[in-house]
Parts: C-alpha cells; structure tokens; sequence
C-alpha cells in the first residue's frame, strides 16, 4: 500500500501545527514561565489585598457606603480599571517577549526543510503557527486576569464583568504585534529584533495617540497630516487601553470598535507582507 | 494519476542574488532529469555541486529561477504532489521537545495520516527501524544513527511512493550506516522509488540502479550504474609467458598490471586484446582468462568531473 490513502485536512494539519506549538512553548519553559509570573502576580495580589490597610479600607468603604458617603461601586470600579491596564500592558509585553523565538525557531534550517517538503502549503504552516502562538497566550491571559477578577469579586462582593474586557483587548492588541514579530522573524529571523520592533511600536502608538495635543503645536498643515496618518497606521494600543479604562470606571460605552478595527487593519497588511515573505524565501 | 516517471524536471534552474551586491550565483543549471518510477537512483556530485538545492526545489522549500519540476507528473510547486513523498533532510533538526513517538505522531498528521492509521503506524515504524523501546523518550537523548533511523521513520510512516534522501548516512559510524542500509533493503521489491543525494560514492554504488552526477550545477552524467562502469577495456591474465614478449606487448600499449604469475594485462580495444591474445600464443603462453574489465563508480565520476571542469 502507498500514500494513495492519504487526505487533504486542514483541521487536522491546523490541530498538529497548534499542538506543536504548545509542546515547543513548554518545552523552553515558556508556557510555565508565564504561568510562573501569572500566578505570582495573582499571590502578590492576594498578599495586598491581605494586609491591614487594605482590609480596613474595604471595611471602611464598606460602612460609609451604607451611609452613601462614598460611591464603593466607583471605588472598585477605578481599582478595576488600574489594575486591567496593568495587566493590559504587564500580560501584552510579556506575551511579546514569551512567543519572539516560536517563529524564527520553525525557520531554523533542516527543521523549515521537512516542514515545507509535506503537503501542505507555506501560509498554512505560517498561520498555523501564528494561531498556536496566539492560543499560548490566550490561556495564560484568561487564567491571569480572570483569577484576579474572581479574587476582587470575592474579597469586595463586587463582580465587575466589565473588567473582562481586558482579556479579548489584550489579545486583540497582542494578535496584532504578533504580527509584527512574524513578519520580522521571517524577514531577519532574530527574535531580539522581534521584540525591539514590537516594544518600539507599542511605544511609538502611545505618543502617536496623542493627537490632540499634538495638533495644537505642530504649525505646518503637512506635518499634522503627517502625524495623523501615521497615528492611523500604526496598532492603537493607547487608545484600547483608554477605551477598556472608560468602560470599566465610567461605565459608558467607549469608542473601543474603532482602535480595534484599524488595529486588525494593520494586522492583516503585516500579517499579508510576512505571508508574502515567506513565501518567496528559499530554505 | 500513474506516470513513469517519479521526478522529472526541465532546464530546472536556481540562481542566488545577494541582497545588496547583486552578485549571482548559479548553483544549479539548466538541469533536465528524468527519475523511472519504482528505481533506486542516486544523484552524485562533489560537495557544492548544486545537489541539495536540486533536491529542495523538488520539496518547494527552494523556489526555481526557471525551469519546471514534477513529482509524479504533478507540478512540484503544489502540495498535493508532495503527499507520495517521504523525505529526509541533511543535517535535520527535528524539535528535541518531541518523544520519538510524539516526532512520528506529528509529522504524520501533517502528511495527511489519520488519527487512528497514525496510532497503528507509529509502532510499526518504531520496530522497522529498531527503535521500539525508545518511542517514549525525548530525542534530544538519541544518538545520530538513531535520529537518522527515526528520520527514516519519520519518511516512511505514511507509506510513500518515492522516497528523498539526502546524505543519509552523513556522520553516521559504520553500524548506523549498515542499519540505515538494512531499513532500505526491506523496501526493495516494494515499489518504492528511493532518490538517494550523496556524495558517498561506494553508498550510491552499493545500491542504486541509476546515477546522475552533479558537478558546479550542471548535469554531467546520467544512465544506469551497471552501463556506466561496464565496457571500459579487456583484462586478461595469462601464465608462462617468456619477458621479452611481455616487453613486445607492452609496446603494443597494453598495461601489465601485475607482474606475478597469473600476469594481469590490460588493453583498452578489442583490436588490442587480440594481438596481445596473438603474442602470447605465439611466445607459448597459456591464456587463463579474458573478461570485459568494469571500471568502478569512482573512476567514472572521476572522469566525469574532470572533463566537465576542462570543457
């Protein structure tokens, strides 16, 4: 009998890319070397939510808002909100950092070889990979920030889902960079480099999102069409977490559709160039 | 879809640009190969002869400058036509992170092997190529010879019609070499076509029935082993012959290739052969043997190389 038995599943094939993925994660301590932070953060953060002043200022809070003094439901809210923008950019870095080397790793010569000589194709093998990756750290940022809202919720009696909202705004804004980390890693196969393009962007989207201010003091016409261009361009990371901080302490519906469209915009043209790259490389 | 040919390629060709200079390099020329199905062929050249880059534009791991490949008739740039294939890189590096079962369980699935056929399979190729009692350990423990045999596994776990190799016995001790050997006697008869990329000259001699060698990009040479390394000459040894005829046949051109009793001559002609078999009966020597000499592999790739660099 000969290979003539065999068939063409992409679910199947998508499954062994992501599974490998999670192998190779764990295997360079990856995956519970997130773990390893998440949930020390999450112990550091019962620890503070034990100690004395803060026990007594959740008790105080508690009295006065009987007496409607003080609005707990906001208090908690803004604690809320500090703490998932925390974990926004605490769990959107480390993400970054965790999943550099998972693309340049697969480029490795006599690995990508084997990979490419099987039926299936480069964007397939690509995206496989990029949805592993992608689902890594799904799991580590639900397990981080749901454990810390079931902790909240437990210690004040206050169940804020809108918290939540942190966990798909961190993914969307960690997708997005990913992105960027594939595209360099195909392109230079450095994870460093990876990481420093990624953390440069993140960087450069918060001063970009300063346009108000910036409209205000830059004179030529050009040079605001400049400076809004590239502020819609580049992944909205400032103005997610500004959206996520509007729902959680406000408690309105905040303008988050429009950084996450434009985001994934972004993503998909990056996304596109890197599929495009590895496509016409030799290996 | 049945097609006689395995792989077959046309004025296939690979060209690398440096990125910034601009200067070319051509490592595999105008190369037009036709592979029988169900053979064992080996592709031969010295090291940078374009060999591995010839073998990976067949795997679309190297995109062609120009020319076409294709395996069993389908155009080497699709997948699909890579699903009868089994191949096995030089100088692989399989994730050390897999158990050799969880390596042959995930390579599996990728060439399309169901769940189910991939739980039946996986023991037999783990016993085919003598590794049954380390399925469940991580390879990183694995010695070479053992990560070749499980890369072999690997390449025949999903039953494949033509199966690549290249230099599959590259830093393998001699015991590896003869188990790698052993695992691919049993797939003789099989119908199996095995496309051997060496540079092991008496490896490729030793089994395959056709060679094509490589040299600077070009194809230099192509046929069937036993055609190429037949035909070269006559030998003949012979007894009781007087010196001063073996001087007169000497002078004739022939070569006396051992001096001691029975004497070895070799002519190139048959017109050669018969005068020297005509001067020895005339000295009154006794002919013991006259047989068409064979030249080895060596010999031939030698030549081939070497005119291939003179023109």
């Amino acid at each position: 009998m000969t290979a003539e038995g065999l068939t063409r599943s992409k679910p199947r094939v998508f499954a062994a890319l992501i599974s490998d993925t999670f192998q190779e994660a764990r295997a360079r301590w990856l995956f519970g070397g997130l773990f390893a932070l998440s949930t020390l953060l999450i112990c550091i953060f019962l620890f503070v939510l034990q100690i004395d002043l803060v026990q007594g200022a959740i008790s105080i809070l508690g009295i006065q808002s009987t007496t409607r003094t003080l609005d707990v439901g906001r208090f908690v809210r803004t604690s809320y909100s500090f703490i998932a923008i925390f974990l926004y950019i605490w769990g959107t870095l480390l993400a970054i950092f965790a999943s550099s080397g998972l693309i340049p790793s697969v480029l490795e010569p006599g690995r990508i070889s084997l990979l490419l000589s099987k039926p299936i194709t480069r964007p397939e093998l690509l995206l496989g990979r990029y949805a592993g990756n992608v689902l890594v750290i799904a799991a580590n940022h639900i397990y981080l920030i749901a454990s810390i809202w079931i902790i909240i919720g437990v210690k004040t009696g206050i169940w804020e889902k809108r918290f939540l909202f942190a966990i798909p705004a961190s993914l969307v804004i960690f997708a997005v960079l990913l992105c960027v980390v594939v595209l360099v890693g195909v392109l230079s196969e450095s994870a460093a480099l990876s990481v420093m393009v990624s953390v440069a962007l993140m960087l450069i989207s918060a001063i970009l999102a300063q346009t108000n201010f910036m409209l205000r003091v830059l004179n030529p016409g050009w040079s605001r069409h400049l400076w809004m261009t590239l502020y819609w361009i580049v992944p909205k990371v400032y103005d997610l977490a500004n959206a996520m901080k509007q729902i959680v302490i406000l408690d309105r519906q905040a303008d988050w559709w429009t950084p996450v469209w434009t985001s994934a915009v972004f993503g998909v043209v990056i996304l596109s160039g890197a599929l495009y790259a590895f496509q016409k490389r030799d290996f | 879809m049945t097609t006689a040919y395995a792989i077959e390629t046309a004025n296939l060709e690979k060209t690398y640009r440096s990125r910034f200079r601009g200067r070319e390099i051509r490592a595999v020329s105008n190369l037009t190969l036709r592979v029988p199905a169900g053979v064992k062929f080996g592709l031969l050249g010295p090291n940078g002869a374009g060999k591995t880059t010839f073998v990976k534009m067949l795997l679309a791991a190297v995109n062609p400058t120009a020319g076409s490949a294709a395996l069993f008739g389908k155009d080497a740039r699709h997948p699909e036509s890579r699903r009868p294939v089994g191949y096995l890189p030089e100088n692989h590096r399989f994730p050390t992170y897999f158990t050799g079962r969880g390596m042959l369980d995930f390579y599996a699935a990728l060439s399309g092997l169901a769940s189910r056929e991939r739980k039946r399979r996986i023991p037999e190729m783990l016993e085919l190529v003598g590794l049954k009692d380390w399925g469940d350990v991580r390879i990183k423990k694995y010695s070479k010879g053992m990560l070749q045999r499980l890369g072999l596994a690997q390449a025949l776990i999903h039953r494949p019609r033509l199966l690549i190799l290249d230099e599959p016995t590259d830093g393998v001790d001699p015991v590896g070499r003869r188990e790698i050997r052993d695992v691919l006697n049993r797939l003789i008869g099989t119908g199996v076509s095995i496309f051997i990329n060496s540079h092991l000259l008496s490896e490729v001699e030793s089994f395959c029935e056709y060679v094509a060698i490589l040299n600077h990009g070009h194809l230099v040479l192509e046929g069937k082993i036993s055609s190429l390394i037949a035909g070269r000459g006559y030998r003949m040894a012979v007894t009781q012959i007087p010196e001063q005829a073996l001087a007169r046949i000497r002078r004739l051109g022939a070569t006396v290739v051992s001096s001691t009793e029975p004497i070895e001559i070799q002519v190139v002609t048959r017109e050669e052969a018969n005068e020297v078999i005509d001067q020895v009966r005339a000295a009154g020597g006794l002919i013991e043997s006259v047989s068409a000499s064979t030249s080895s592999l060596e010999d031939v790739f030698i030549r081939a190389t070497a005119s291939e660099k003179a023109a």
